[in-house]
């Protein structure tokens, strides 16, 4: 039953499971030959919903569907700079186009930007895609990427790529199609950074964002904040074939039990998440299917470096031994994670550092690292919250390990209400909740440079923020490489961030949807499966 | 029986019928449990004893487990001390703090009670999943506070409920004789107010009681509940539902225990012997 | 007479009008209790310092709250009820159309569960003691008994998973015609009724039980007028008060406490409006809300202590 065997399925497996769909095999046969051959249901129903899409390939044009997230509320926003709530992605990847477009397997397109060149990673030259209208008929310029770009530079704007955007020092229009970025310092991975959600392009001058007015696939409908959005296709869009959908509604239940039902009475035809534990309602139902990602999605155990206890050597050691990994593999997220260890670059990435082993879960020398530290005995509160996600039932899980070394850790969970600003960063030992980045800087400058505005343990490491800053203007891919894969032997040994495993994202869909595929910046195709997805009957 | 002749209620006074001997017998029953609780649990209430999850009832575990792999038996027993013990202090202190309120306003009238309602029903249009949160968020939690607040919650209502009762009965003659005979407040409402209204307000208390093992549930969901490991019976409800489409024991068996202990507490105020509920003659 | 019910009711929304000011006032300074404010909110994890100020500046909320709270004070005097802070939208236009979900849903709920509920009390006293009175009471405290959140999934997946018959998500916006509209409300109706109808049921029971205990009720039947009757004519006239007083608990809590079935059946209304706004600090719109479910609440009871009084002759002439 483990998930190791979806790594393991080759492609040739892939094509054996195609043929049998084309033979006519019924979906139950199909999972018995996949038991046969050792491959657990879990696993089973999510090869068997990649062969179904690869075998039905072909486009169809029409139709509309209703698909649900899980979180909606009166703040929702179809201003991009503040998007913040996977509704929010979803309404500006239907609304707005990016530069750049990060699709399966890392590998980056461009979108509205046709070609972006540098020489040293500090100044970039932008050419933008000709004949791209936005949505009231105005044309695409560098005016409004210019706009749009600078708004994350102003405060009142509120944007949450803010921290993203301050490298970006000057923006020169050369022409209406043409641009220099100039940045503060080299970074070579610029075309990735523009591919994020935030640097979706608005036209130039709108403070108003009521309506929408994008160059995306969709035109905005309806947009009642926190209750639903509706978008029609857009006739006019710049990609030929797309969308293939007339229209979708986008609406959130957040109880994960009503999304899974909703899913299976066809009220909606797309849910995600799904809870690892709803898989198995799920499996062998007709008409289902599962698209599982590993993009890189981790809940954390924080322990800040500058306090009580993390400050006495051997504590987080310790607690990077006391955390079963394999249980809260097996138990809390039934094998839709990939064991972690404890640096945030993910597997996927081509920067991660194969060679860097998880540290297993050891009590006893836990124990004798928390006597060294003179912790043993004490009564350590853990905060906890929902907020983060499955970060509950984490915590009970540590906390049973130390009870069994005579450790008895408090366990305090706190209302998800105000958790981000009370309690993540600032509590002595908590939990986080890191969402994919597509850049191991991305993820080092946000979460473990040393004036890292995320810095959740309070690492500081001038080493560090030096070879960051090296690999960060390198064009040299071997040698960013061995930057890169230095820096994550570092923070797996050296800060306190525990991160036991790396978390799945499963979403649900109907088998007449087609065209969803895994993306590294999460769930849902990376938000962006509205413009991809046909209706299929 | 609509109609009973008081000369005979002196002799059977004290007589229960079986259903509310059943009723009491259960109620005691999880307070045995809630007291024993930690002693006769076969597992650590925050062990995950089980590799596979929403296990079916067998011979190992006897309720089956949970959404992690938990022993139910043991999340069970060890609930019933926070259901129980939570919802007894809450609905106790909620309704002696009302009716006792509610009784006095009736009773001295004048300003008093038009302010004192007023006040209260001022604090009771307050939401309280608003109350909840920023209770919470302002003073943590605790078992104190989550007492406190479901007690807060509740009086206000509880007032109403025994204000209304209590002006009724205020308003019949053989109170207004007490009153001409001279007899003070405090012995107006003991013997005379409460007496009337104790069938009512017990009933009302039965509500109540099932009211708050629900509401814990729902303010576990806001972060007042209970502190993990442990949870309450409403919260091991909430966290296994997902189980409910294939009917696993971990859904349902604290469902049932819920069910047992709201529906015993009301069989037994049913049938209280008519020496308490009926006070009158 | 007459007059005597009006000059309460003048006195009552007087009354009312200082409830509602008490009530901002504590709403106000609640809300300040919590931790964190709109800015830092919307900011979420990003929310830096520096980002915070500036949001804060671009969002006029660099004022101290209480003046701007003063302001909205001042507004709601000229029927303005603000802009939310967290999408700037009017608060009115945020509100209408939750508020016409929220008691839409109220109403039929109420049509649907009162005369049940009624029902079921009244004969339950008229047939005190018997097995039917019995089935009634254990029937309305198991129904309480199991959590709405149970309720409502176990009736999506019976009617909507399995059926199909209803759908799962109550979805208000295209309704054509009574059938769809049954449909759709079939589920959240079903499931708020078992909620409210309990409380209903044992004290219309229990209403009822006390004045057939009182002398005058046994005076009718020593005359020998049928037990029907009696419990219409003499009994029920005087169990109103109570009954009455249930009732309007019921539906004030139908107004403002839905959020299990809200969430469940993704239906808009405004307790998930006023959750948002607390867990976003948007003052304006928390406001807004608790000026909503306590002029509800207060013309509730008032309702309720009018019946009351009108319905006791002893009340009615002190």
């Amino acid at each position: 039953m483990s998930n190791d065997n979806v790594t393991n399925w080759s492609g040739r497996d892939d094509r054996m499971v195609e043929n049998a769909i084309r033979r006519g095999a019924t979906r139950r046969e199909l999972l018995q030959l996949l038991m046969a051959s050792g491959i657990g249901l879990a696993a089973g129903g999510t090869i068997i919903g990649r062969a179904t899409k690869a075998f039905a390939d072909t486009p169809k044009s029409g139709g509309s569907i209703t698909a649900a997230g899980w979180s909606a509320s009166t703040a929702d926003t179809l201003d991009p700079a503040k998007a913040s709530l996977s509704t929010d992605y979803v309404r500006c990847c239907a609304f707005y186009n990016r530069l750049t477009f990060l699709a399966d397997g890392g590998e980056l397109q461009m979108e509205l930007a046709e070609n972006i060149e540098t020489k040293d990673a500090k100044t970039w030259k932008v050419t933008l895609r000709p004949d791209v209208t936005f949505h009231d008929g105005k044309t695409l310029t560098t005016d409004d990427v210019i706009y749009s770009m600078n708004r994350h530079k102003d405060e009142s704007v509120g944007s949450k790529a803010a921290a993203m955007a301050k490298q970006m020092e000057t923006f020169r229009k050369i022409d209406d199609r043409v641009m220099e970025i100039e940045l503060s310092a080299p970074n070579a991975d610029l075309p990735i950074i523009l591919s994020l959600h935030h640097f979706m392009i608005v036209a130039d001058g709108t403070t108003d964002f009521s309506k929408a007015n994008g160059t995306g696939a969709f035109k905005c409908d309806v947009f009642e904040p926190g209750v639903r959005s509706v978008g029609v296709k857009n006739e006019n869009y710049w990609k030929d074939q797309l969308p293939h959908l007339d229209s979708f509604e986008f609406i959130a239940i957040s109880d994960e039990p009503a999304r899974v039902n909703a899913l299976l009475s066809g009220d909606i035809a797309l849910a995600a998440p799904v809870n690892p534990r709803s898989i198995r309602r799920l499996e062998g139902v007709e008409g289902i299917n599962l698209s599982k990602t590993t993009s890189g999605n981790y809940t954390d155990l924080n322990v800040r470096l500058d306090m009580n206890p993390g400050d006495k050597a051997g504590f987080v050691e310790g607690m990077k031994y006391l955390i079963n990994r394999e249980t809260i593999k097996r138990s809390v997220l039934r094998d839709l994670a990939v064991i972690a260890n404890d640096q945030p670059v993910s597997p996927n990435d081509k920067y991660y550092n194969k060679e860097l082993q998880a540290k297993e879960y050891d009590p006893e020398k836990a124990k004798s690292l928390f006597k060294k530290a003179g912790v043993l005995g004490q009564s350590i509160p853990i905060i906890t919250s929902d907020a983060a996600s499955s970060a509950v039932d984490m915590a009970t899980v540590v906390q049973q390990a130390g009870q069994e070394i005579g450790m008895p850790f408090d366990v305090q969970r706190v209302p998800s209400d105000g958790y981000w600003s009370n309690y993540w960063l600032k509590a002595p030992i908590h939990f986080g909740n890191i969402n994919p980045r597509p850049t191991p800087d991305i993820l080092f400058s946000l979460l473990y440079a040393s004036d890292a505005p995320w810095n959740e343990s309070q690492y500081k490491s001038g080493k560090f923020d030096k070879m960051l800053v090296e690999a960060r203007g390198s064009l040299d891919e071997a040698k960013r490489k061995s930057i890169y894969d230095e820096m994550q032997v570092m923070v797996s040994n050296e800060a306190g961030t525990v991160i036991p495993v790396w978390m799945s994202n499963v979403d649900v869909l109907s088998s007449k949807l087609k065209g969803l595929k895994p993306n590294p910046l999460g769930g849902m195709m990376g938000y962006a499966f509205a413009e991809y997805v046909w209706l299929d009957d | 029986m609509t109609i009973t002749n008081p000369g005979r209620k002196g002799r059977f006074g004290w007589h229960m019928n079986a259903v509310g001997i059943i009723g009491a017998a259960i109620i005691l029953f999880w307070m045995v449990v809630a007291i024993a609780a930690p002693w006769i649990s076969p597992y650590p209430v925050g062990k995950i004893v089980d590799f596979d999850y929403y296990g079916p009832m067998s011979s190992q575990f006897w309720l089956g487990t949970d959404y992690l792999g938990r022993d139910m038996l043991s999340r069970v027993l060890m609930g019933a001390r926070y259901t129980v013990g939570i919802s007894l202090a809450a609905v106790t202190l909620a309704c002696f703090v009302g009716v006792t309120l509610g009784m006095i306003a009736a009773v001295i009238g004048g300003w008093f009670d038009p302010v004192l309602s007023r006040f209260l029903d001022a604090l009771n249009s307050i939401p309280s999943l608003m109350f909840g949160l920023v209770v919470v968020a302002s003073v943590g939690s605790s078992m104190t506070v989550l007492v406190l607040t479901i007690a807060v919650l509740y009086a206000p209502g509880s007032y109403r409920f025994a204000r209304a009762l209590a002006v009724n009965v205020n308003a019949m003659d053989f109170v207004t004789v007490a009153r001409a005979r001279g007899e003070g407040t405090i012995y107006t409402i003991r013997e005379e107010i409460f007496p009337n209204i104790i069938g009512p307000v017990l009933a009302d208390f039965g509500l109540r009681f099932v009211f708050i093992v629900l509401l814990l549930s729902g303010l576990s969901f806001l972060g007042l509940g209970v502190q993990p490991p442990n949870a309450d019976w409403g919260a091991l409800v909430r966290e296994n539902i997902g189980s409910l489409s294939f009917g696993a024991p971990a859904v349902i068996v604290p469902s049932i225990a819920i069910a047992s202990l709201t529906i015993s507490v009301n069989m037994l105020i049913d049938n209280l012997p008519r020496r308490i509920r009926d006070r009158s003659d | 007479m007459n007059a005597l019910i009006a000059r309460l009711v003048a006195k009552r929304l007087g009354i009312m009008l200082i409830s509602l000011l008490i009530v901002a006032f504590a709403v106000f300074f609640a809300t300040e209790l919590l931790p964190g404010d709109v800015a830092q909110i919307l900011l979420g994890q990003s929310a830096t310092p520096e980002a915070v100020a500036g949001l804060r500046k671009a969002m006029h909320l660099d004022q101290p709250a209480f003046l701007r709270f003063l302001y909205w004070l001042g507004g709601l005097m000229t029927g303005d009820l603000g802009r939310s802070y967290a999408n700037n939208r009017e608060v009115a236009d945020l509100i209408a159309g939750r508020l016409a979900n929220s008691l839409e849903l109220a109403f039929v709920t109420t049509l649907f569960s009162v005369p049940i509920a009624l029902t079921l009390g009244i004969t339950a006293a008229m047939f005190r003691g018997s097995t039917y009175d019995r089935l009634v009471s254990v029937f309305t405290v198991s129904v309480i008994s199991i959590p709405e959140f149970m309720v409502a999934t176990l009736a999506v997946l019976v009617f909507a998973v399995y059926l199909k018959w209803l759908p799962a998500l109550s979805v208000a916006n295209d309704v054509h015609g009574l059938g769809e509209l049954l449909r759709i409300y079939a589920m959240p109706v079903i499931t708020l009724s078992f909620v409210v109808s309990a409380q209903m049921i044992r004290m219309t029971r229990a209403a009822v039980i006390d004045t057939l205990d009182t002398a005058y009720v046994e005076m009718a039947l020593l005359k020998g007028a049928s037990r029907r009757r009696i419990v219409l004519k003499h009994a029920l006239p005087n169990a109103l008060g109570p009954i009455v007083n249930a009732m309007a608990l019921s539906l004030s809590y139908l107004l403002g406490g839905v959020i299990i079935v809200e969430t469940i059946f993704n239906y808009p209304g405004v307790a998930k409006l006023m959750v948002d706004a607390v867990s976003t600090r948007d003052l304006p719109l928390i406001q807004s809300c608790a000026m909503i479910f306590c002029v509800s609440y207060l013309l509730l009871i008032l309702i309720a202590d009018l019946v009351a009084i009108m319905a006791n002759p002893r009340l009615r002439n002190q």
